[in-house]
């Protein structure tokens, strides 16, 4: 008899532990209250103190939050004319923030398209110094997203840009608030994507957008490219980037709101298995000094378009 | 008949004792069938089967449905085992494509349209409705936590405001059934008087109910003014844990936009036919919805009923032009004003605690 309940108890307990464990839900986290925002970005100092440009402000856009309407995010927007390959510099300040937005690309035309007409207008709305780099893969392997970023990424460094911004073609973020600048540590951008319904899916999820700087990037030598198909690169960049030290962290959920075009579900749970099943890989070896170079740079209007062959 | 000889020996949980008093074995079931096989042979030397032979099979069918149960296979009844069948298939058809969904709700639909009269009139104590709304339960509830879940797009918050509700429901239904039993457990007619006006016997559950407003299959227990309250409460529980959990279902595996800070609704369900889990959630998600209107219709009526102080059979009797009226223009003998009827109903159980004490 006593047995008996002792099961019954067991059974109860564990299926109760079971069923109410948090991983197996989607997780509340910690993140960085908007007014504490600024204090945790990371700012340039230009060299060219001169010139008689004050130096932008970023205070006001962070805490206006303005959200673009969704309804019209497809839509042609209007906005400044870049300097060729997609380059932006504001005008009326003198920018603090100097951003490479890369965006690894293949055969999504209309998505690019879509992508690169909202987000130029998007980012003029920032007062940043940015320029977008598309990454395309030329070759008929399976697609190896952390490769194409590997290659935008050494092309900004050797243009300069001291932030790098690791950006998914079909995400696209419409808090205005959201500045596309680095932070003093690594920082995972699209945390409250609507496909996950505004939900961060498991607390080390490290993909569709990041950003890092390029100090940094280079510290733990880029990203792995031995990542061909879906998934399992941002888990093991996150591995990297959190055996280096750098802790990552995440602001505002209402700051990071973000949209994807594609409304295709994916199985976000695929991506957590890979993880725990992924052998620490070297990271000395392989990144971003083992590429080989192989790759054309062209200059569109709207962005630089890089082939990797 | 040797089963009464090894009548000491007690029975093993797959082991039974058949109609003939035989003891037999479920993985026996398909062996050592007469009227299977004669069956068999008059259709291969195309002859007509008598209809002893239909009704022989018809019974040991009936007879050999066991499950395994300790101290010796237990019998099922085949309308009650029915729904364990369908709703999963049904679930699983729906999930194939829009047309097979449309498909398998409408045939279920007529079906339970059809088979409502037609069991009521013919097997008044069946348990097929009860044993339908069990495994709805259980099929919406381990969608829920099996496939919807490991989606990872639901907080813990959620999951545990979802068990509350359901929690509420089945403990309002507990009640229910535990009231009515107490209620027979006590005195005679003499203190029955005291509390009601008109005390029936039920026909379905054979219990004595104070002021019946009807038995409900569905919840396999008789509603009167004792549990009338409870039976309300559950209603409303169910209600919300349906249209709850079809809402978080719905907002993972559809497209969601947020409606005001954390209330979310889906907007485009395009895409859930690709992936199984994506589909079977998404039907699960509608059946819920189905469920619930059904519920929110139920719920609608009782309010009324109760505010106008009338039992359901009443209602059913009423002419169509004073329903429409919401029987506000019939005589309503049990009527105490809108107040009184909701107070007799609420504080039903304070009312007649001394009775209760008794029993």
């Amino acid at each position: 008899m006593f047995k008996k309940y002792l099961l019954i108890v067991t059974t109860i307990i564990f299926s109760y532990f079971y069923t109410y464990s948090p991983n197996r839900h989607a997780r509340r986290y910690t993140y960085i209250a908007k007014e504490d925002i600024l204090n945790h970005m990371k700012f340039r100092h230009p060299e060219n103190v001169s010139t008689a440009l004050k130096s932008c402000t970023y205070q006001d856009i962070i805490l206006e939050n303005e959200f673009i309407e969704i309804v019209t995010i497809t839509q042609n927007k209007s906005f400044q004319k870049p300097l060729s390959g997609g380059e932006f510099k504001p005008k009326h300040c003198l920018a603090l923030i100097k951003t490479a937005l890369i965006v690894p690309y293949r055969n999504r035309t209309s998505q690019l398209a879509i992508f690169i007409n909202y987000m130029h207008f998007f980012l003029q709305k920032q007062n940043i110094h940015y320029r977008i780099f598309v990454a395309n893969q030329n070759d008929t392997l399976p697609f190896n997203r952390a490769k194409m970023l590997n290659y935008g990424a050494s092309l900004a460094m050797k243009l300069n840009y001291d932030c790098l911004v690791l950006h998914d073609v079909d995400l696209l973020p419409i808090n205005v608030g959201n500045i596309y600048g680095c932070a003093k540590l690594p920082r995972h951008m699209s945390c409250n994507l609507d496909t996950f319904r505004y939900n961060l899916p498991y607390l080390s999820i490290f993909g569709g957008a990041i950003s890092i700087s390029t100090k940094q990037f280079k510290m733990v030598n880029g990203m792995s490219n031995s990542f061909y198909g879906w998934g399992g690169e941002d888990d093991d960049f996150y591995r990297r980037v959190n055996t280096s030290g750098l802790k990552p962290c995440r602001f505002d959920p209402e700051v990071n709101r973000y949209i994807m075009l594609s409304h295709k579900k994916q199985d976000a749970n695929k991506n957590r298995f890979l993880l725990m099943k992924l052998a620490v890989r070297e990271s000395e070896n392989d990144g971003l000094n083992s590429l080989l170079h192989h790759w054309s740079i062209k200059l569109e209007d709207l962005y630089t378009y890089i082939t990797v062959s | 008949m040797n089963g009464m000889n090894d009548e000491g020996i007690s029975l093993c949980c797959c082991e039974y004792y058949d109609r003939n008093n035989e003891r037999n074995h479920i993985l026996a079931c398909c062996c050592n069938c007469v009227d299977v096989d004669e069956a068999f042979e008059s259709l291969i030397t195309s002859r007509s089967i008598t209809q002893q032979h239909k009704s022989g099979i018809m019974s040991t069918v009936q007879d050999r449905l066991r499950i395994p149960w300790r101290g010796g296979a237990k019998q099922v009844a085949f309308d009650a085992a029915l729904p364990i069948f369908i709703i999963p298939v049904m679930l699983l058809l729906a999930s194939i494509s829009v047309w097979w969904t449309i498909f398998s709700f409408t045939t279920v639909a007529m079906f339970l349209a059809f088979i409502f009269n037609f069991l009521i009139r013919t097997i008044p104590h069946t348990k097929f409705f009860f044993v339908w709304t069990i495994t709805s339960i259980t099929a919406l509830y381990i969608v829920f936590e099996f496939i919807v879940i490991p989606f990872l797009e639901i907080l813990l918050e959620e999951n545990i405001a979802l068990s509350i509700f359901i929690f509420g429901f089945i403990m309002c239904w507990y009640l229910m059934k535990v009231r009515t039993k107490q209620l027979n457990n006590c005195g005679g007619d003499a203190e029955f008087g005291k509390i009601a006006s008109r005390i029936q016997n039920c026909s379905v559950c054979q219990m004595r109910i104070p002021d019946k407003d009807h038995h409900c299959v569905w919840l396999d227990c008789c509603v009167g003014k004792h549990n009338q309250c409870l039976f309300i409460l559950s209603l409303f529980f169910a209600e919300i844990a349906l249209l709850y959990s079809s809402n978080l279902t719905l907002t993972s595996v559809c497209h969601p936009f947020i409606l005001y800070k954390t209330v979310l609704l889906p907007d485009d369900c395009s895409d859930v036919y690709q992936l199984f889990e994506l589909s079977l959630s998404f039907v699960s998600a509608v059946y819920s919805l189905f469920l619930a209107l059904a519920i929110f219709i139920l719920l609608l009526h009782q309010l009324l009923l109760v505010s106008l102080g009338m039992t359901t059979k009443e209602w059913s009797n009423l002419p169509l032009t004073s329903k429409f009226c919401l029987g506000l223009t019939t005589k309503r003998p049990q009527d105490q004003g809108l107040f009184k009827n909701w107070s007799s109903i609420i504080c039903w159980a304070k009312n007649s605690r001394t009775l209760l004490n008794e029993a």
